[in-house]
């Protein structure tokens, strides 16, 4: 193509630009625009980027979640490692994931509504049923999942007052079936996590491609 | 070590005006709007991670938004026609043979065409708009243009030949 051709290519585009008439934004729009959005509460704040003004005792909690869950982890591997030859029993050959609540705090965030742009962020996402519901613990089996290590059992432990918190908020009830997301281990609220439902669903499905 | 906020405020102010045109092309105003707002909210959100060049990564980062909008509007069969670009005012397009032309291209070489001479975009910013090489961009983009050019010359071409018809016919 000549240079001449393809000035001329560039110039007959730009003239057909439908945003040629678009005026400037209002600046005391633009304003509010941004005001909203930096005063947006980062519903997935354990991305790194959201954790910059935690207290130390934030730290200090996460850290010992972090122990237990890895003594969790070991005392399973441990268990496990005690006869490598034995055959998996029925209840042992399902797989599980471990989960846990959110922090206290992430009640009290201010949540966006949920949207698929979100959900994508989360590096759990699954949908199941809940079979059992303990005071310290939710187990679900799971029926699709969106995205993680699929396993057929997600297991939510925590500590009796912080399950009670997260029942209230996702409403879960033996029997139902939901939509379940989570980072970092931990189950996202915020309406993220809910009974199931078309559109969060499809939100769901938006935000994983199906 | 600038925090999140003092970036986030730098860069900003100089994003929504070429995002919002981004977005009159593509869209309709409501969901312009609604998606301005949510490309600036991943913005604010991944604020460390705005290259110096915050543009084009916003760019795309605005595109995956309206590409998520649009599948939801689809699914809730609102809209057939929302994917093509409709102005603020919707006026009839400025020059319909070059629409026509541009909607016979493969989706995807239309937005090459578009980011190259609307946003004014060289094949390297392109291509981090696009997530592809700069050197795909580049290839990809003298194609488009070729192929552009080519659908245009025939458009005009038929545009002649009827008008021809017509001189005869009178």
């Amino acid at each position: 193509m000549t240079d001449e051709l393809h000035d001329r290519l560039h110039d007959r585009l730009r003239a057909a630009d439908p945003a040629a008439s678009l005026s400037p934004a209002d600046p005391e729009r633009v304003a509010r625009l941004l005001e909203d959005v930096m005063s947006t509460e980062l519903t997935t704040e354990n991305r790194a980027t959201g954790t910059r003004d935690r207290g130390p005792l934030t730290w200090l909690v996460a850290a010992a979640a972090v122990l237990i869950i890895a003594g969790v982890g070991l005392f399973g591997v441990l268990n496990h490692g005690d006869d490598p030859a034995a055959p998996p029993t029925a209840a042992d050959s399902k797989t599980v994931t471990e989960l846990t609540a959110p922090s206290p705090a992430a009640y009290s965030a201010k949540c966006m509504v949920p949207n698929a742009d979100t959900i994508a962020q989360q590096t759990v996402a699954f949908e199941g049923t809940a079979t059992a519901i303990a005071d310290d613990m939710v187990t679900l089996s799971v029926s699709h999942w969106y995205t993680g290590d699929p396993t057929d059992l997600v297991r939510v432990q925590a500590p009796p007052a912080d399950l009670a918190q997260l029942l209230g908020a996702v409403d879960f009830e033996r029997g139902g079936r939901y939509l379940v997301s989570a980072t970092d281990g931990r189950i996202t609220v915020c309406g993220m996590s809910a009974p199931w439902s078309a559109d969060l669903a499809a939100l769901y499905e938006q935000a994983f491609g199906g | 070590m600038q925090s999140r906020r003092e970036r986030f405020e730098e860069v900003a102010p100089g994003l929504i005006e070429p995002l919002r045109r981004f977005l009159a092309r593509r869209t309709d105003p409501a969901t312009a709007e609604d998606v301005l707002a949510e490309t600036m909210l991943v913005c604010w959100r991944r604020a460390e991670d705005l290259p110096e060049e915050p543009l084009p990564w916003a760019y795309a980062v605005a595109r995956n938004c309206l590409r998520n909008a649009e599948r939801a509007a689809r699914r809730q069969q609102r809209v057939a026609a929302r994917l093509m670009a409709q102005p603020a005012d919707a006026e009839p397009p400025e020059d319909p043979a070059l629409h026509e032309a541009l909607d016979t291209l493969r989706p995807e070489e239309a937005e090459l065409l578009r980011l190259w001479a609307w946003e004014q975009l060289t094949p390297a910013e392109i291509a981090l708009v696009l997530g592809i090489t700069p050197n795909a961009a580049s290839i990809r983009l003298t194609r488009a243009k070729q192929k552009l050019a080519d659908r245009l010359r025939k458009i005009g071409a038929r545009a002649g030949h009827e008008e021809s018809r017509e001189g005869r016919r009178s």
